[in-house]
This record gives C-alpha cells, sequence and structure tokens, in this order.
C-alpha cells in the first residue's frame, strides 16, 4: 500500500489544437544547420519536426499541460522518453494540424526522485486539409512531486 | 554506407559528433519550440534551480543529433519509427557522439540501437530505428 493519493485522473483529457503549424522553410534550413545538417533539397523538413510541430499546435501549451495534471510548469517537468512512428515523411510548406489525449497519469515512487507522476500522451498530425494522420508521437514527461516528497 | 545488399545486424554506423553544444543553438531552439525555460538560456536560473552550472540541451536537440546520425549513415534514408529514453541532461560545452548499430534488415528496412553519449558521463540518450533504405 502506497503512503500517498493517487494522480489526478487526467486520461482522455483531449489535446486536440485548433492552431495550424507550417514548416517554414527559412526555420527548417536553420534547425537543421543549428545541428550540423544541411537542409534537405527535395522538400521535406528535418525529421524532428515532429515533436517540434506537435508540441507547438497541440491544444495546451506546456504548462497547460502540467496544469491539467495539478502539477506546477515551474517545479520542472522532465522528459522521459518520445517515440514517433511516420506514415509520411514531413514536408516544407504544409500545413498541419493536430490531435491527440492524455494517456495516463500515473503516480510512483523512486529512489532517484521520489514521488513523481509520470504523464504519457498521445499526439497526431494531420495535414490541415483532412487526411490521415502523418505521425503519432508518444511522450513521456516525469513530473516530480516535491511536495509529497516527505 | 551503401545499400542494405552490403550491411547486416552488428554493423556500426559512423558517428555524428557534435564538438561542443551551443547556448545559442539553445537559444534557437527555445524559438523553434516555442519554450521559453529559463534552464536553456540562463546559467543563473540553472544554478538556483540546483541543476548544475551550465544551460542544459533541450532534449528534442538530443533527438535530432540521433536522427542526423541516421541520416548521415544513410541518405535519403527515411525514418519509420524512432524511440528515445532521456536518461541524462547534456549542457553546453558537452561534446556529444550519437552513433549506433544496425540489429536487423529486412530488404530495404533497416532496425538500429542508437545512443548518444557525452565525454565524461557516457550514455545520455539511448534508443532504437527502424529507417527505409
Amino acid at each position: 500500500m502506497e503512503d500517498f493519493l493517487p494522480a489526478p485522473d487526467v486520461a482522455g483529457t483531449s489535446l486536440d489544437g485548433t492552431a495550424i503549424f507550417t514548416i517554414d522553410a527559412d526555420e527548417n534550413a536553420a534547425l537543421c544547420k543549428s545541428t550540423g545538417l544541411e537542409p534537405a533539397s527535395d522538400g521535406t523538413a528535418h525529421p524532428i519536426y515532429y515533436y517540434i510541430a506537435t508540441q507547438v499546435a497541440m491544444g495546451k501549451s506546456v504548462a497547460g499541460v502540467c496544469e491539467t495534471c495539478e502539477f506546477d510548469v515551474e517545479d520542472g517537468p522532465m522528459m522521459g522518453s518520445s517515440g514517433v512512428r511516420f506514415a509520411q515523411q514531413l514536408m516544407v510548406g504544409q500545413d498541419y494540424r493536430v490531435t491527440g489525449e492524455i494517456l495516463s497519469l500515473v503516480r510512483k515512487k523512486s529512489r532517484k526522485l521520489g514521488v513523481m507522476d509520470v504523464l504519457t500522451y498521445r499526439l497526431r498530425l494531420h495535414p490541415a486539409e483532412g487526411g490521415d494522420a502523418v505521425l503519432e508521437t508518444d511522450n513521456v514527461w516525469v513530473l516530480p512531486r516535491k511536495e509529497l516528497a516527505a | 554506407m551503401t545499400g542494405a545488399s552490403s550491411i547486416k545486424a552488428g554493423d556500426s554506423l559512423p558517428p555524428f559528433v557534435i564538438e561542443s553544444v551551443s547556448p545559442d543553438t539553445m537559444r534557437d531552439w527555445s524559438v523553434f519550440l516555442a519554450d521559453p525555460n529559463p534552464i536553456h538560456l540562463d546559467v543563473e536560473v540553472v544554478k538556483a534551480k540546483g541543476l548544475g552550472d551550465k544551460r542544459i540541451n533541450q532534449g528534442p536537440i538530443n533527438v535530432a543529433y540521433l536522427m542526423n546520425m541516421l541520416m548521415a549513415a544513410f541518405p535519403g534514408c527515411r525514418i519509420e519509427s524512432m524511440d528515445s529514453r532521456f536518461l541524462d541532461n547534456v549542457y553546453e560545452g558537452d561534446r556529444a557522439v550519437a552513433s549506433g548499430e544496425i540489429t536487423a534488415v529486412e530488404g530495404n528496412r533497416v532496425s538500429c540501437d542508437l545512443k548518444l553519449d557525452v565525454d565524461g558521463r557516457g550514455t545520455v540518450n539511448a534508443g532504437t530505428a527502424t529507417i527505409i533504405i
């Protein structure tokens, strides 16, 4: 029996976005060069835009996701893992929109961090004009619960 | 590296090296990510939070290094799937090396183990990927 309350029940919370995300050619070039890579000449964007586009255009900000989980973003959420499955490559100049949801929020105790909540959420990136997702990503964040560490 | 016929499980992928992780890149990525978290921008904030005395690289940049390693190893490849775990922070000034090893080849589909190491602290990011070459 754990000596702390369970995490807030937030599974199923929608992260559908209304914003349109467009991968700008100049920004893609700058991003590629910032990591030591020349931008592709065939119109494809750097695949890391899977993370950027879904984070920027999801229906809540990072702080908003934390707030849903009753966690203050100032307490320092940490990335645990990130996975992506691409159906198509991402294209410069293409308009995209995001759908998604929180999958789970599980409270655990770790030796290193004490009590923490493990947040898993799924986002999908779709062409803005409609159609199947071009990618699906699952991200896991660790939310350290310092206030429950005693 | 070349086509699927010449590669096999156990082959190492050429490393992709970042000689010194740049705080200027972190500043640029705070714009790309629309996330002005000061631990990536302000050393004093990092110190105040007890997280060390250097700015902390944004996690997605570390994933991008791994992707760059794959794309450099297989020019023109398409990443089909990728998973990565964040094991430790990467700090400004770190020398980071992305590397990988092929675990399976099925037709033009190549599976790999990936890791990002920093000098002196070992593996800070590890994962797997499947690419189409």
